[in-house]
């Protein structure tokens, strides 16, 4: 029939150019159709063969030699061997199937088949509406059997009741296994790490209290220095020049006194035990490069004369000691 | 035919990043600046440790440093050149426990931390009823305190100048009190030979001014006088409990100059301090002469070494 459409069609193209584009629409149609159906039936059959074929690969390593040589054939013959698969596999369905009634039936027959009889249940069709009655009835008489003092699993409709409790069992280890090495990677990587108490401990307040010290010394350090230059604008070159002046004498008073006290006390503090403050070689004149940074020094020891009026106000009798520097 | 692109696309410009200096403007001394990173995986503990340490090095630090499994020492190491860092702190785990090494760049020397207990900041705050962390604590660089470090042992000493050189130094005679906003104190235990590591905020209250007037000074809200029967009983009326605030004469400091509206310079001040970031007790465990290589000098474990000092 295909064929004769074709036909047609070709007539059609012999005598105009647009015929009926409805008709030849309808003709490539059923054109299609047609042989749809076949080509369909090829179709299932590769998808078919293909999924029998890997069944049987499952069930059976006999058949393999037979799928090798498929190919070659055509689909008449894949029909055939379609329908010797359908019946191999039914043939197995059942077996595997008849096995594993064999085994229910081997624990539980006389258990759930009868009972399932006394609930009414009948193969066959049941209307709906029966079927809710009956199911409920068959489940709640499974439900009411069960629960024994030592059914752990409670209403199993499996007859697999010993394997089923062998896999729980299994996975229950499985799980604690895996919850335990968890649980030791997580102690590893939270190792040293402490999560501190809400007060504060003899300890804690202990390190607050030097903290506090080393503060308040350096605060004090601070405003000891700053006191001393206090009322000069920095950015005034007047007021500049004065607090250079200040500065200056604060450190050569400093030096004539580190042959006697400032060095022995520095030493005392580096050999204490008490609060090393960390800013204290950051004070200017303890650094290296503080006379480098000062330009006017070569008159420093006309101003040591009047070091009487320093800010520190120490007398000292260092002098010898500073020219020698 | 081809549409015209409405929204011309935006070339990424990348934001202008501050630059920082490398040298301090009023002292003329070069700034230390540091990297925080990690060798090997670290749990996620720890990399918030890591970033808790970042944090406390701010703001001379790299503090969205990224790390990439493949980087190694060198990589960090090439970039630390340009950008001036100087110290390298390097977080790594073993099984036993985690540790911290603290190194100087290009070649200084690796000193080896073992952190036997570590907390987090986020657990100090979650310990504290009133957690104080404002963004501005983290504007300046903190002072560092060290403590129990001169028992003359020559191990201790260069982890002291160790300590000391990882901050920028400060000059008394120009700094400004305002910004002394955190301190790190390194307490060493002679006994367990163990460094207590703490990071601590300052805060000043003027001393002898009862809470309320504080309060009112600092808050410039208008108090609630409904339970008063005068405007007098505001100042007379003794506070209630948190006025067993001790203040310690150690405690106490006189500024030299007003510190916002609280603090004159004129009365005395107490300084407060209060936990932030990280606590550690860490064990100095080797010295090595190089940037995490190159000969051992101490070693608490070897006793080889220990002689060679």
């Amino acid at each position: 029939m295909a064929e004769a459409t074709q036909s047609v069609d070709f007539k059609n193209f012999g005598r105009k150019r647009n015929p009926g584009k409805k008709k030849g629409k309808m003709a490539r149609k059923r054109q299609r159709t047609m042989p749809q159906g076949g080509e369909r039936k090829g179709k299932i059959d590769l998808k078919m063969r293909k999924m029998f074929q890997k069944r049987a690969r499952d069930y059976n390593s006999d058949e393999e030699d037979e799928d090798d040589d498929e190919p070659a054939e055509q689909d008449a013959v894949a029909i055939e061997v379609d329908g010797r698969r359908k019946n191999n596999e039914k043939f197995e369905v059942g077996s595997s199937d008849d096995g594993e009634e064999e085994n229910e039936a081997m624990e539980g027959e006389e258990g759930e088949v009868s009972e399932d009889e006394n609930g009414g249940i009948l193969p066959g069709v049941v209307r709906f509406s029966e079927g809710i009655k009956a199911f409920k009835l068959a489940f709640k008489k499974i439900v009411k059997k069960s629960g024994g003092d030592d059914d752990v699993l409670g209403p199993v409709l499996s007859a697999h009741k010993k394997l089923l409790g062998e896999k729980l069992a299994e996975e229950e280890e499985d799980k604690k296994v895996k919850g335990g090495i968890k649980k030791e990677k997580h102690l590893i990587s939270e190792k040293g790490h402490v999560k501190p108490e809400n007060f504060l401990d003899a300890h804690e307040k202990f390190l607050l209290g030097v903290a506090t010290k080393g503060v308040v010394k350096l605060f004090n350090a601070v405003n000891k220095a700053q006191n001393a230059q206090k009322g000069f604008n920095p950015s005034r070159t007047k007021d500049e020049k004065a607090i250079k002046q200040r500065r200056k004498e604060a450190f050569f008073s400093e030096l004539g006194k580190t042959s006697t006290q400032s060095v022995g006390t520095a030493i005392k503090v580096g050999t204490s035990s008490g609060s090393v403050d960390g800013e204290a070689p950051a004070w200017a004149p303890l650094r290296d490069n503080y006379m480098l940074t000062n330009p006017k020094l070569k008159d420093w020891d006309k101003m040591q004369d009047t070091k009487a009026a320093d800010d520190f106000g120490r007398t000292s009798d260092a002098d010898s000691s500073s020219d020698d520097k | 035919m081809a549409r015209f692109r409405k929204n011309k696309r935006v070339p990424f410009v990348r934001p202008m990043l501050k630059k920082q200096p490398t040298v301090d403007h009023v002292t003329g001394d070069k700034i230390p600046k540091s990297f925080v990173f990690s060798r090997g995986k670290l749990p996620g503990v720890l990399r918030q440790l890591q970033m808790d340490m970042r944090k406390l090095m701010l703001p001379y630090t790299a503090l969205k440093l990224k790390e990439k499994k493949r980087n190694n020492i060198k990589d960090f190491l090439n970039v630390a050149g340009p950008m001036g860092v100087t110290h390298f702190l390097i977080l790594s785990k073993t099984e036993s426990s985690p540790y911290l090494r603290v190194a100087r760049t290009p070649q200084g020397p690796t000193l080896t931390f073992k952190i036997h207990d570590y907390s987090l900041a986020a657990d100090i705050v979650k310990s504290q009823l009133r957690p104080r962390c404002h963004k501005d604590l983290f504007q300046n660089p903190p002072l560092i305190v060290l403590s129990g470090f001169g028992t003359g042992e020559q191990h201790l000493k260069l982890a002291t100048i160790m300590f000391q050189n990882i901050f920028p130094a400060i000059d008394i005679n120009t700094v400004k009190l305002s910004s002394c906003q955190r301190i790190v104190l390194l307490n060493y235990n002679k006994d367990t030979k163990r460094i207590d590591f703490r990071h601590y905020s300052v805060r000043l209250q003027p001393v002898g001014v009862s809470r309320r007037v504080r309060k009112f000074v600092q808050n410039r809200q208008v108090p609630d006088l409904s339970s008063l029967k005068d405007v007098s009983e505001f100042l007379t009326r003794a506070g209630y409990g948190s006025e067993s605030e001790v203040d310690d004469e150690a405690a106490t400091v006189s500024l030299p100059t007003d510190l916002g509206r609280v603090n004159r310079a004129s009365n005395k001040s107490a300084v407060k301090l209060q936990e932030i970031g990280p606590r550690m007790t860490l064990q100095l465990v080797r010295i090595e002469e190089g940037l995490c290589s190159g000969g051992v000098i101490f070693s608490e474990f070897g006793k080889s070494y220990s002689s060679l000092i």
